[in-house]
């Protein structure tokens, strides 16, 4: 077997990525690779890894703005242009609108990653827990799945979104918008005044329709094909999280008339708390719609009897996957080493989130803040205690 | 049997064979380990005659002393029946909302173990045969019993103003006799069995209650008459429904004096578990998923605000839209029946996901 010795040229950078992704735990490194196999065996390898590595670059995601620490807005002062480009996760429309709008990006990271979290405590009871699993791909291949998880993801992603950059506008952080615009609501009392500076709804809307369908609106697919599915799935599921926010909106007032009394009070238009949203979606998760592809390209209802989705619900084609074992192809963790709950019945509880594999018992020392004491002026001093509780870890 | 083996062998053979044989659970279908049967009505264009209960109490699953007494007792066949339909009903009303709903699938393994579940079964049907065995005795649908005479109160007052207590005394003595418990018994399954079937007719028991009734002049309660009925069988379904929540795992341990086995809680809840206490042996599974104790809950009908959460087990529901037919806007009309007009309510209706 004559060793390969290859030309001191540029490894494309996405070979060695690709490489390190793949073989994580092998101590080897590329040139060591190189050294012991034989020079077709190699073109072979290297073929195949460049093959595969294509579609699991094709996994990462707009998500990843909320993982990697981001992007402090004196940056973009500074030569802002190659910031864009090193972003990763971003398609190729969302680059575009990434350096048109290099100040929103900061705005976007923190949606999604207030996206996440909400999931993560929607979702905190449950087998699936909306864990992340890396920083580019964020949740894994589960997301490739067009389960009911996967649209409640997106449609909260989404909904994230369109908060933090209202937020953003009304707080003036962005240069291309301002204080709400939004016309007065008719029922309102004629003696109120509409002004303040409400979030302004309508632009985060527009925004994270752009930005988000940005990605899944640049690609065609064939008709009738997977894909295709899947776009119009995450394009209603992204609908469906904006208008979650849309819709819990609300009109809150000040009162400051004489001596705070209301006699004179002004009201604006003012975004949910997102605790709210992520309840509406997760109602929306629990009566999510299967839906199939006719033979037209469209998405239908699989059975007929029950109610059509409107464009406040969300939709999914795949059934979930079982989330009970750790399974690499389908990306799930399984929940061995999760806690849970002996007392309850429900999916916390030790029987169904442990699968019937049993659970073990374990005496853990928490520690809490205990004795809080106000002192003037004006901080809270607390003590620290250490309980020890048992708890119960699945199999 | 067993050819070509010596005669002593044979014998030894048939000899543990019966001993066996003996030792199995004599009990009533309802409590036993065969499934209950719901069995259909008798047909009712057969003439009566005095031997139609001879045919039912072939039909139900009993051992030959219990067929063997149904065959003395005309109304007993009867009776039975209406105590598994009793039960039956009562169950699944109880279970309504709970993700085993007492559905007549995967019973017979139920009864195979001992899970929390089999014990309410064990016990609701004790309750609703000896609910139905004095019912019975005092409606005049059976030969051997008539009210209750009981020393105690004056029934015979009673019974000149028409009224029939409800005959508890013979419903239980007849129970004991039918069922056949065996007091001593040291299979750990039978001691726990034996225990509900108890539960259950003491819950019949403590329904019992002191009803009277004011005849004095002009309808004031001057004198009046007193005699004992049973609660409805819907309280005593509640009571058991009650004991079922609060029901005492148990293992069985030796007494160390009388050398008998007895049941013990578990060490930290003190005492063993009182009489009116259900006990059951081991922890029932989460009935979630269509196994062969259960069909599952995927197609359950429930309610979005309260049930769908714990019922669907995190499968989320469907939601379908129904069109109801009601009778609303009703009045009486002179004399004396009831006009209703017909109105269509649209409702939601919600169905827990099959995966």
């Amino acid at each position: 077997m004559t060793v390969c010795h290859l030309p001191a040229v540029d490894i494309p950078e996405l070979w060695k990525t690709s490489f390190r992704m793949l073989l994580p735990h092998s101590g080897l490194s590329f040139s060591a690779f190189t050294t012991i196999m034989d020079c077709r065996h190699l073109v072979i390898t290297i073929t195949f890894l460049v093959f595969f590595t294509q579609a699991v670059v094709e996994a990462t995601s707009w998500w990843s703005l909320a993982m990697n620490p981001l992007l402090i807005p004196e940056a973009y002062i500074i030569g802002a242009q190659p910031l864009c480009s090193q972003l990763a996760g971003l398609s190729q429309g969302q680059k575009k609108l990434c350096q048109l709008y290099q100040d929103h990006m900061q705005y976007i990271g923190e949606g999604a990653k207030t996206g996440i979290k909400e999931c993560q405590y929607q979702f905190r009871n449950r087998r699936w827990n909306c864990s992340t699993v890396d920083n580019s791909s964020v949740f894994g291949r589960v997301m490739q799945i067009g389960s009911r998880e996967t649209a409640f993801t997106y449609a909260i992603s989404a909904a994230g979104v369109v908060n933090a950059v209202s937020r953003a506008c009304r707080e003036g952080e962005l240069s291309s918008c301002g204080c709400s615009r939004a016309a007065r609501p008719k029922d309102l009392p004629r003696d109120w005044l509409w002004g303040g500076c409400g979030d302004n709804l309508n632009y985060g809307y527009r925004f994270s329709k752009e930005f988000v369908d940005a990605r899944e609106r640049e690609k065609t697919y064939q008709k009738g094909s997977y894909e295709s599915a899947r776009l119009l799935m995450n394009l209603h599921n992204n609908e469906a999280g904006r208008r979650a926010v849309s819709d819990l909106a609300h009109v809150s007032c000040k009162c400051h008339g004489v001596s705070g009394s209301c006699s004179l009070k002004t009201c604006w238009l003012q975004l949910a708390d997102f605790r709210k949203v992520g309840d509406a979606l997760k109602e929306k998760y629990d009566s999510a719609t299967v839906m199939k592809l006719n033979s037209r390209g469209k998405l239908v209802q699989v059975n007929n009897k029950f109610n059509s989705p409107t464009n406040n619900d969300l939709i999914y084609i795949d059934q979930s996957p079982d989330y009970c074992v750790s399974n690499e192809s389908t990306g799930s963790l399984g929940t061995t080493g999760r806690l849970c709950n002996k007392t309850s019945e429900g999916m916390d509880g030790c029987e169904l989130m442990c699968c019937g594999r049993g659970y073990d018992q374990y005496k853990a020392q928490v520690v809490e803040r205990c004795h809080c004491k106000f002192h003037w002026c004006c901080y809270v001093k607390c003590k620290k205690c250490t309980k020890v509780v048992d708890q119960f870890v699945c199999k | 049997m067993w050819p070509g083996l010596p005669r002593t062998a044979r014998l030894l053979r048939a000899f543990v064979l019966c001993v066996l044989l003996s030792h199995t659970a004599a009990y009533f279908g309802l409590t036993g380990r065969e499934p209950l049967v719901f069995l259909p009505a008798p047909m009712s264009n057969e003439p009566p005659s005095g031997k139609a209960h001879l045919k039912q109490c072939e039909q139900l699953t009993l051992t030959r002393r219990q067929k063997r007494l149904c065959r003395r007792e005309p109304g007993l066949a009867e009776t039975l029946r209406e105590s598994v339909r009793l039960s039956l009903l009562e169950c699944r009303y109880q279970f309504r909302n709970e993700r085993w709903n007492c559905s007549m699938d995967g019973r017979g393994s139920l009864l195979k173990r001992g899970f929390k579940e089999t014990a309410f079964l064990l016990a609701i049907s004790s309750a609703a045969l000896s609910h139905a065995l004095a019912k019975a005795c005092s409606s005049g649908r059976m030969e051997r019993c008539t009210c209750d005479d009981s020393p105690d109160l004056q029934h015979r007052e009673a019974w000149q103003w028409g009224v029939c207590g409800d005959n508890l005394k013979y419903s239980t003595k007849f129970l004991k006799n039918f069922l056949g418990q065996k007091r001593a018994s040291k299979d750990l399954r039978a001691q726990i069995d034996t225990h509900n079937i108890n539960v259950g007719i003491r819950a019949v028991k403590s329904g019992l209650k002191t009803t009277c009734k004011c005849h004095g002049v002009s309808g004031s309660c001057a004198v009046r008459t007193c005699w004992k009925q049973l609660s409805p069988f819907h309280d005593t379904g509640r009571l058991l429904k009650y004991r079922y929540d609060s029901a005492v795992r148990v293992l069985s341990v030796t007494n160390a004096a009388t050398g008998e086995a007895e049941l013990t809680g578990s060490r930290r809840q003190g005492l063993g578990p009182r009489p009116t206490d259900l006990v059951y042996l081991e922890d029932s599974p989460s009935f979630c998923r269509p196994s062969r104790y259960s069909p599952g809950t995927g197609g359950r009908p429930c309610s979005k605000d309260t049930s769908c959460q714990s019922l669907c087990c995190g499968r989320g529901y469907n939601t379908a839209l129904r069109h109801t037919a009601l009778s609303c806007h009703c009045q009486v009309r002179w004399c004396c029946h009831v006009e209703c007009q017909t109105c269509l309510r649209e409702e939601e209706v919600y169905t827990c996901k099959q995966h």
